[in-house]
C-alpha cells in the first residue's frame, strides 16, 4: 500500500494533535490504548507482557553478563568484537536494535563514548531502554563536540593522552562499550565481575570501574 | 533536512542530570506506550525511518520541550492519521467512529516472548562493488537531503577516514520515503579538530557511519 509522505501535510497534522490531544500525556495515552483496543489493532495483555518484559528481563544486566564473559573468555571476547550480534545471540539477548551490533573496547589509551545525535538510537536488546539523560538536547548537542566536558560531569577525569572517541549512531548500527577489567579482580568468577559492570561504563559515560566487594 | 533533531554541536545546552535515578520508566504511562507500540499491529507501511522523519517534523519549539515518549505517542499519532487509520478526534476521545478494513487478530500475549528476541536486520545483499576502502580519505556533501537524512549537520564538508565498510544497508532517505534502496555504508572518523574551533586534543575522534552517497573522495 502506497501512501502520502509529503511533510507539510504531517506538520499539519502535528499541529492539529497538538491543539486538540487531551493535555496529561497519562490521558493521551489512554485515549491511544481505547482507541487501538476498539479499533482490534491491540490486545490490551499483549502490553501488560511487553511491559513485564522490559522491566524484568530486558536491561543493563545483559550487557554486564557479556562483558563479563568477554573478560574471563578470550575466545568469547574475539567473537563479540568481530561479530557482536552473533557473540550476544549465544546468550539469547538478540533482539530489539540488536541486528548490527559493534562492540568498540576501552583500553588505557582509548576511551569511547556512545551518542545518538539525531535521535535516541540505544542497543536495547543488551542494555535496556535508554536513561533520560541520553535522550536529551543536551547529551545528544554536547557529546561529540565537548565529550570531556560531558565525562567531567559524570565524575570522570580523562588523561590528556588517553584518545577519546564518540561513536554517533547515525546508522542502524548499534554501539556498546567494552570497559576494562579493573585490577584487582584476579580470580573473580564471571559472576561477581557482573555485578561491577554499571549501565554508564556500557555506554562511555564511566571509566573506571571499582571492585566495591570481595566476590562471595 | 536542517531541523532541530539534528542536534549535534549545539551550544547552549546545560549541564547532564547526572543524578537521574536509575530506573527503567519515570512514569506508569511511558511504560504503557511502549508496550503499546510494541504490542500494535501494523497497518501501513511504516519503516523506521519514516518513524523518525515524522518525529523531526514536529515543531521545534514542541521538539525541544515534549517528554520524550511524549513524542514517540505524537509521532505514532500523525502516522496514523496519515495512513488513514485513525481521526484526530478519535485519537482524542479514544473512541472509534469509523471502521477500518477486516485484519487479523491483535498480537496475543503469547506471541511477545518470541517477538522480544526478533532481531531486524538493514544488511542488503549488493553486487555493486563499494566506492570507498578503509583508509580512504573522504570528505562529505555540504547539502544533504531535503527530506530525512542520516548526515548529521555538524559533519556536512568536512574530511574524515573511512574506518569500516559495512557492505550495502538500507538507505534511509530513501525508506523514509517508502522506498527501499541500500547503499554501501561505511564508519568514517573525523577529527575532533576537523569539527570544532575550539578542540585542542590532538587524537581525540568523531566516528559516524555513513552512506555513499554522503560521501565524495578528498
Amino acid at each position: 500500500m502506497a501512501e502520502d509522505r509529503d511533510p507539510h501535510r504531517i506538520q499539519a497534522i502535528h499541529h492539529e494533535l497538538h491543539s486538540h490531544l487531551p493535555p496529561e500525556p497519562a490521558l493521551r495515552v489512554k485515549a491511544l490504548e481505547s482507541l487501538l483496543v476498539e479499533k482490534g489493532l491491540l490486545d490490551p495483555q499483549t502490553v501488560d507482557a511487553w511491559i513485564e518484559v522490559f522491566t524484568e528481563q530486558i536491561g543493563p544486566k545483559r550487557g554486564a553478563t557479556v562483558v563479563a564473559k568477554a573478560w574471563t573468555d578470550p575466545a568469547f571476547k574475539e567473537r563479540l568484537l568481530a561479530d557482536g550480534t552473533a557473540a550476544i545471540t549465544e546468550l539469547g539477548f538478540e533482539g530489539w536494535a540488536g541486528g548490527h551490533l559493534k562492540v568498540v573496547e576501552n583500553t588505557p589509551t582509548i576511551h569511547n563514548l556512545v551518542v545518538c545525535t539525531l535521535c535516541s538510537c540505544y542497543p536495547i536488546s543488551i542494555l535496556g531502554v535508554p536513561p533520560n539523560w541520553y535522550k536529551t538536547a543536551a547529551y545528544r548537542a554536547r557529546a561529540v563536540r565537548d565529550p570531556r566536558g560531558v565525562l567531567a560531569e559524570f565524575g570522570e577525569t580523562i588523561a590528556d593522552e588517553v584518545e577519546v572517541r564518540a561513536w554517533d549512531s547515525t546508522s542502524e548500527l548499534r554501539y556498546m562499550v567494552l570497559p576494562e577489567r579493573p585490577a584487582g579482580t584476579e580470580g573473580w568468577d564471571a559472576a561477581a565481575l557482573a555485578g561491577l559492570v554499571t549501565r554508564n561504563a556500557m555506554i562511555g559515560t564511566a571509566r573506571d570501574l571499582v571492585p566495591r566487594q570481595e566476590p562471595g | 533536512m536542517d531541523g532541530i533533531h539534528d542536534l549535534g554541536g549545539k551550544q547552549g545546552f546545560g549541564p547532564i542530570d547526572v543524578g537521574e535515578k536509575e530506573e527503567r520508566f519515570h512514569a506508569a504511562w511511558e511504560a504503557r506506550l511502549v508496550g503499546i507500540v510494541r504490542g500494535m499491529t501494523r497497518v501501513a507501511p511504516w519503516s523506521i525511518d519514516w518513524f523518525r522523519y515524522v518525529r523531526e517534523l514536529i515543531d521545534p519549539a514542541d521538539y525541544l520541550t515534549r517528554p520524550y515518549y511524549d513524542q514517540w505517542l505524537q509521532t505514532y499519532a500523525a502516522m496514523m492519521v496519515n495512513s488513514g487509520v485513525a481521526t484526530v478526534d478519535e485519537l482524542a476521545s479514544g473512541k472509534s467512529t469509523a471502521a477500518i478494513p477486516d485484519l487479523a487478530p491483535p498480537a496475543p500475549p503469547s506471541a511477545v516472548a518470541a517477538a522480544a528476541r526478533t532481531t531486524v536486520r538493514f544488511d542488503r545483499e549488493s553486487s555493486a562493488p563499494p566506492r570507498f576502502a578503509v583508509g580512504d580519505a573522504v570528505r562529505t556533501h555540504v547539502h544533504a537531503a531535503p527530506g530525512h537524512t542520516r548526515l548529521p549537520h555538524y559533519v556536512r564538508g568536512r574530511r574524515g577516514t573511512v574506518t569500516a565498510s559495512h557492505g550495502a544497508h538500507v538507505l534511509p532517505d530513501a525508506s523514509a520515503l517508502g522506498e527501499e534502496r541500500s547503499e554501501p555504508l561505511y564508519t568514517v572518523a573525523f577529527a575532533a579538530r576537523e569539527l570544532w574551533p575550539e578542540a585542542t586534543a590532538p587524537r581525540d575522534r568523531v566516528y559516524l557511519d555513513l552512506w555513499e552517497s554522503y560521501l565524495e573522495p578528498a
